[in-house]
């Protein structure tokens, strides 16, 4: 598991922020402000971002942030979950990398996460695929940016699917 | 689209610099980069535009906001699980 103290957690977002913008996206409201902001319900801090990487002015590709943090003692947070994911309405795909309802899958795969892929957004031929775990936000949108950077359609079928 | 990304050695082209001052830049993380493998890298073109022509983001301040009696949208929301998959398949 990831864990942060609240000081890194603060300083990660930020480092999150600038890194997208240094990569040349636009960071969609209401993380565009100077100010920005960890949402805190009870013992959880959630982030989510939405990023716009450049892409012709009359289609949009979307890559989503969010993560929840869960508290776990005097200044400790672990990350519980995750959803990175790219949206190419230019293409028409989607990829995404998930942490979520980590019990079930491990239950049922014996793995902690997933990942999603849709040749035609919408439309995926297996619903969950073994991945690579995240080691963060930075590390998926890196990847993410990757992926956006190939301008090509994801190739699925080279990916193991999960619920098989 | 224009350029979505620049090649180590093109950037060493247009800062008419060796590989290895490009590989050093990066390195130091004043170009944005992205590591595609081990021996690939990436630059986002917009990234590398805006770090030639001085424009670099602003950091941004950051503090948590309360939000009680709210509750955030679900990662994964409206995905089917792995159990209900299975036992729709029953």
């Amino acid at each position: 598991m990831i864990e942060a103290t609240t000081d890194e957690l603060l300083g990660y977002l930020a480092d999150v922020i600038e890194r997208a913008e240094r990569y040349g996206a636009v960071v969609q409201p209401p993380n565009d402000a100077p100010e920005v902001e960890w949402r805190r319900y009870g013992n959880q801090l959630v982030m989510e971002l939405e990023i716009r990487p450049p892409a012709n002015r009359r289609t949009l590709v979307e890559i989503g942030l969010a993560e929840r943090w869960r508290s776990i003692g005097l200044d400790r947070w672990e990350l519980a979950e995750y959803g990175y994911e790219l949206r190419d309405f230019e293409l028409d795909d989607r990829r995404a990398f998930h942490q979520h309802d980590v019990a079930e899958f491990v239950r049922r795969f014996g793995v902690s996460t997933h990942e999603h892929c849709e040749p035609v957004m919408g439309h995926a031929t297996c619903r969950h695929y073994a991945g690579v775990p995240c080691e963060g936000a930075l590390d998926g949108l890196e990847r993410l940016y990757v992926l956006w950077t190939a301008r090509t359609k994801p190739d699925c079928s080279r990916m193991r699917c999960l619920d098989r | 689209m224009d350029r979505v990304y620049y090649t180590p050695k093109e950037i060493a082209e247009l800062l008419r610099i060796s590989d290895d001052a490009v590989l050093d830049l990066i390195r130091r993380d004043e170009i944005p980069a992205l590591r595609v493998s081990s021996r690939i890298i990436r630059i986002p073109a917009a990234g590398f535009d805006a770090w030639r022509e001085g424009r670099g983001p602003v950091r941004r301040r950051v503090r948590i906001a309360a939000l009680p009696g709210d509750k955030p949208a679900k990662i994964g929301e409206g995905e089917e699980l792995p159990d209900r998959a299975l036992s729709l398949r029953r």
